[in-house]
């Protein structure tokens, strides 16, 4: 029993930052249709970033701001050079062409940062242990983390006006051009939540995953197949995508062999995708 | 296939054949490379330009060709060939296992599995002691056929230049095969594709396949060449490599897969020359920012890759209006006799369809009959063209039951209406737009024909096809009087030409039902004339029609019976004479005035 | 007013609009009809920027909007309602209406009051999302959310599109009270109640405007008799 939870107290703070990559895969694939593989990156570039401010003196606060900024400066960039001037944007099209984005962002933060991994300094806080399983500080951090940004986001979509106005893109692109509402600033909107999600999953689980230039591939895979989880276009699915594939990954890890981790999002995703390709979550707004 | 395809491998076979003699030995070892990625590369070009799917794990693949091959070759003493023959399986059956769930579904979730897939591999092959863990398997020997030891760059590089030649011939016979015109189709407009008889699924998991096919034996060829496999083959550098080489060349050509993969291994020899100067300590794998820079500025700048590029060079050539002969006598396909004139062909029983809480149609049932015409009329949003969605299986009804030829359709593909006799065409037009409009009725012989992958690979076994093919679409094409227009690229047809194209293109299908969506909309008195003859002979000759038409007074001089709907609901379905008295009709139509007038 | 001199437009290779020229005056209400594929939809889709023309000029208020993108039209002061409504399905009626203002947020709140009494079917539906609507008040909201950036020009394609009759009139009696407010450019199939409300009636064929009138004059031709007002039934 006491393992059980412990497996799931690892899962809920790894499934956090599933979730949060997630949301930024929705984000982004809601109002223009692009599946963004640089989503993994973000967080990537975001550790490492963290980690350089903080060992140039920053403290730890300040070093994460500068992180997130960054990141989501380095996304509206991405949107601004390699997005808008494509002319005909399909899936297919936009995949290659993220994929070549992630591609260059991992070989420059090799040539920054190396091929070694870092980790960035725990956040405070100290370790507890409840009925028998030991929580750290960070994974609470890192559920904070989630709850916060998320709950954020969807507050943005939900109830601010621009918000609605990015849904009203995503739902009915030619009624809100019709309106005045500009798709190419709500797709440069999108892009820097997602950075910023993205940036933010990326400090708060680097002090205990580390930070490396590869670690983006994997970590957009799975945040994609939580945000698949979710139907692709639901912030909140895209939560519960995240921590329903954390948890099962950790319970997989722990009760049949560590080294089938990776593999349990492929066989999620395919069953999912088998079962229903709409997602776990209904959600009413019928996106045609 | 066409005759400049054969002079092409020509010349590149006397390249091939030069080249190690006239270049440095360092320049022909590239040149091994660029041969067993430029293999790989064919499959994945075929994929994206023709079943419009990407695989981001083309590596994984390529490593269970390799793998596979090592493994039987230095444990098990499996003579070459037999192994070679059992990687390519391999990694074909792995295909199919990824496929068969995936490609069901829409764009980009095969391109996210196969990312998966390669990720996985990748680390198993890392784990496992079974492929020899991180530093994998080595001690394969360099090929020997005929007491001929393949083992230096210029000997490798002459073994593997007639497969890889063979295997680009193979990959444009598809492109212009049967199957290659039905899926470029499908690109065009999946549902018109589909309406003709076009299993998108099917074919789509037929070149996925077989792309896998040409990975497997990439990495055979890897494995020789290099004698050791280690997890490095499942990289996921390798499918970005891979993904490059299509994208670079142009996806819509397999030569593409030839050039680009020349291209990107100078590239990546330049690179790896440069960068180390350029960026002093920097590691080898930094070629991937050239890579990832690549990819993004061809997609921005040049979509079309190289091979778009060398053809804006030359002047821009559109296919002249080839003149076409109509059969030479060829035999004419026959096939099954029509139903018999009068027996029941459609039945429609309890159709039904909600959209959210909407009623869009609501409870309709008819049949029609071989041999004549029913018109679908009512106001418009009364539901006539959601009717027709879900009777042609384009649309899966709420509730209630499509019968054609005996075969219930409803709620499956448009492809197994087709198969049942029946095709439709479109109010908006879908067009295949990427062919000319032979091109495009050819595609309505798609079930009248047979050759398959294979044939079609092989190009000389389907010729005889090809030429009742064409034949048949120019039969079609004379029927509705556009055989002048038959080499015209068909999206260059003026609205009301597109119409009739679209007609002929469905008449091809030789349909025992045949379902047309506003077909007078659009054309000019005399056109309609025309077009109510040609629907009159049709009836003659025993077809079943159904067609939605606003065009009221043509509705009714031509039609048998007449079906109206209103708010979804069917209110009358009988002859003109009858429906233009029945009260219910008159109030549905005149009620709009009645209203208004305040 | 509004007025376009030889408007070429259409999709890719096709042309669909041949040189339409057409103007309207301030306040002035006009019908514009057509068969299937004559080119009406094209012709509000190329005015509101949807599609770029490939010849030709778009001119409001003197001002020049051919070729601007639909968003900056919006702006300049055109409305295009577009044909099926395209209601944002999972916003409620308010959120819906809140966001047709994008372009001018200062008059909001009193527009919604405004719209609410032209339609006040939609009081009642406020904080439902506008997807549960019936077809009818979507379209209420469609032309609602169109009016709340207070356009010069309105152009409604098709607003009839599958309604009850019952609906139908209430939306043209929401129309006849917005005549001479704003200048409204009307496409309708239901021929017999856009002759009810027009001031001026346009008829297009084949990519090209082919006869202008009034509703008294173009009712007794006998073409348009049979063509649209139906002597069949």
């Amino acid at each position: 029993m006491a393992d059980l939870l412990q497996f799931v107290v690892a899962g809920l703070a790894q499934g956090g930052a599933y979730a949060l990559i997630a949301i930024g895969f929705v984000s982004i694939f809601a109002v223009s249709g692009v599946i963004n593989l640089a989503q993994g990156e973000f967080a990537a570039l975001a550790g490492l970033c963290a980690i350089s401010a903080a060992g140039a003196g920053l403290p730890l606060l300040p070093a994460l701001l500068v992180a997130v900024a960054v990141v989501a400066a380095v996304a509206i960039a991405i949107e601004r050079l390699a997005i808008r001037p494509v002319r005909r944007m399909t899936t297919l099209t936009s995949i290659i062409l993220t994929l070549g984005v992630s591609t260059a962002l991992k070989a420059v933060m090799l040539l920054i940062w190396g091929p070694q991994g870092h980790t960035l300094r725990a956040f405070p806080g100290s370790d507890l242990t409840v009925a028998g399983v030991s929580i750290r500080a960070q994974e609470l951090w890192i559920l904070a983390a989630c709850a916060l940004v998320g709950g954020a986001v969807w507050w943005f979509y939900e109830r601010t006006l621009h918000g609605k106005a990015l849904r009203a893109c995503s739902e009915q692109p030619v009624a809100a051009r019709l309106i005045g509402i500009s798709l190419t600033k709500a797709s440069l909107v999108s892009f820097g939540i997602a950075g910023v999600t993205g940036a933010v999953a990326g400090v708060v689980t680097s002090p205990i995953y580390s930070s490396s230039w590869e670690i983006g591939l994997t970590l957009g895979l799975k945040g994609f197949v939580a945000a698949t989880l979710g139907g692709l276009l639901s912030v909140r699915g895209a939560i519960l995508g995240g921590i329903l594939l954390g948890v099962l990954e950790n319970l997989v890890a722990g009760y049949v062999a560590t080294g089938l981790r990776d593999a349990v999002a492929f066989v999620v995703l395919i069953a999912i995708l088998l079962a229903r390709p709409g997602g776990l979550v209904k959600h009413t707004e019928a996106r045609v | 296939m066409k005759r400049s395809d054969f002079v092409a491998i020509a010349a590149l076979a006397a390249v091939f054949a030069v080249f190690p003699l006239v270049v440095p030995t360092a320049l022909v070892n590239i040149g091994v490379y660029a041969l067993i990625y430029a293999l790989t590369a064919i499959g994945l070009t075929l994929l994206m330009g023709l079943a419009g799917q990407v695989s981001l794990g083309h590596a994984a693949f390529f490593a269970i060709g390799a793998y596979t091959q090592a493994i039987l070759v230095t444990r098990y003493g499996v003579p070459l060939p037999a192994a070679a023959i059992a990687a390519v399986g391999l990694a074909m059956l792995a295909a199919l296992l990824i496929g068969l769930p995936l490609l069901r579904l829409r764009g980009h979730f095969l391109a996210l599995a196969t990312l998966g897939l390669g990720i996985v591999l990748a680390v198993s092959v890392n784990e496992m002691e079974f492929t020899g863990a991180t530093t994998g398997i080595f001690g394969i020997p360099k090929p020997e056929f005929g007491g001929r030891l393949y083992d230096s760059p210029e000997e490798y590089f002459w073994l593997m230049a007639p497969i890889v030649l063979v295997g680009l011939l193979l990959a444009r016979g598809i492109v212009e095969s049967r199957i290659g015109r039905a899926l470029s189709a499908v690109n065009d407009s999946e549902v018109a594709a589909e309406s003709l008889g076009v299993d998108t699924f099917r074919l789509r998991l037929q070149v996925f396949v077989l792309s896998a096919g040409y990975a497997g034996l990439g990495g055979v060829f890897y494995a020789h060449w290099l004698g050791v496999v280690s997890p490095s083959a499942a990289h996921f550098s390798m499918s970005v490599e891979f993904l490059l080489i299509s994208v670079l060349g142009g996806l819509g050509t397999v030569w593409g897969a030839l050039t680009g993969a020349f291209a990107v291994e100078f590239l990546d020899e330049a690179m790896r020359e440069f960068i180390p100067v350029l960026v002093p300590g920097a590691a080898g794998e930094v070629q991937l920012v050239g890579f990832g820079i690549v990819l993004v500025l061809i997609v921005v700048l040049l979509p079309g890759g190289l091979h778009q590029a060398t053809r804006r060079l030359f002047a821009r050539r559109r296919p002249a209006a080839v003149p076409v002969s109509s059969g030479d006598g060829e035999p004419e396909p026959r096939r099954a006799a029509r139903p018999e004139r009068g027996s029941p062909l459609l039945e429609v029983r309890g159709l039904t369809k909600r959209f959210g809480g909407v009623v869009a149609v609501d409870d309709v049932s008819l049949d029609v009959r071989a041999g004549e015409i029913v018109a679908l009329i009512g106001p418009n949003g009364a539901g006539k063209t959601t009717c027709f969605n879900m009777i042609s299986g384009v649309l899966e009804p709420t509730s209630g039951e499509v019968t054609v030829n005996g075969v219930r359709t409803d709620g499956r593909k448009p492809h197994v209406f087709a198969r049942a006799g029946a095709t439709r065409t479109f109010q908006n037009l879908q067009v295949f737009r990427s062919s000319t409009v032979l091109g495009n009725v050819k595609v309505g012989r798609h079930l009248r024909s047979r050759a398959g992958l294979l044939r079609g690979a092989l190009t000389l076994p389907a010729r005889a096809e090809e030429r009742m093919i064409t034949a048949a679409a120019v039969r079609c094409l004379d029927a509705v009087g556009l055989a002048e227009h038959a080499g015209q690229m068909a999206v260059d047809l003026p609205f009301g030409l597109q119409r009739r194209m679209e007609i002929a293109r469905a008449l091809a299908l030789e349909p025992d039902l045949l379902l047309l969506d506003e077909p007078m909309a659009g054309l000019s008195g005399a056109e309609r004339r025309e077009l109510a003859a040609l629907l009159r002979r049709l009836r003659e000759d025993g077809m079943a029609i159904v067609l939605v038409e606003h065009d009221v007074a043509a509705v009714l001089s031509l039609a048998d019976r007449v079906a109206v709907l209103d708010d979804g609901k069917l209110i009358a379905f009988g002859p003109p004479d009858e429906v233009r008295q029945d009260p219910a009709v008159i109030a549905a139509y005149l009620g709009e005035d009645a209203d208004v007038r305040d | 007013m509004f007025e376009t001199r030889g408007l070429r437009s259409g999709y890719d290779n096709l042309e669909v609009l041949r040189g339409v020229d057409l103007s309207l005056a301030e306040g002035e209400l006009v019908a514009l009809l057509g068969a299937n594929g004559a080119g009406k939809t094209t012709l509000l889709r190329t005015v509101s920027g949807l599609l770029r023309p490939f010849g030709g000029t778009v001119r409001l208020d003197g001002r020049d909007i051919g070729g601007l993108p639909a968003e900056k039209v919006a702006a300049a002061g055109l409305a295009h309602v577009p044909e099926n409504r395209l209601v944002f399905p999972s916003l409620t009626v308010t959120d819906n209406l809140a966001l047709g203002a994008w372009t001018r947020p200062r008059t909001r709140a009193e527009d919604i009051e405004r719209m609410l009494d032209l339609f006040p079917r939609l009081r009642q539906r406020l904080g439902q999302p506008a997807g549960t609507l019936s077809g009818g008040e979507q379209q209420m909201l469609a032309i609602a959310r169109g009016l709340m950036a207070r356009p010069k020009v309105l152009v409604l394609d098709e607003p009839s599109l599958g309604l009850a009759p019952k609906v139908v009139g209430d939306i043209f009696a929401a129309l006849a009270r917005l005549r001479h407010e704003l200048t409204i450019l009307l496409v309708e199939q239901n021929a017999r109640a856009a002759f009810k409300v027009a001031d001026r009636v346009l008829v297009m064929d084949r990519g090209k405007i082919v006869m202008s009138g009034t509703p008294e004059e173009l009712a007794d031709d006998a073409q348009i008799k049979q063509a649209y007002l139906g002597g069949g039934f």
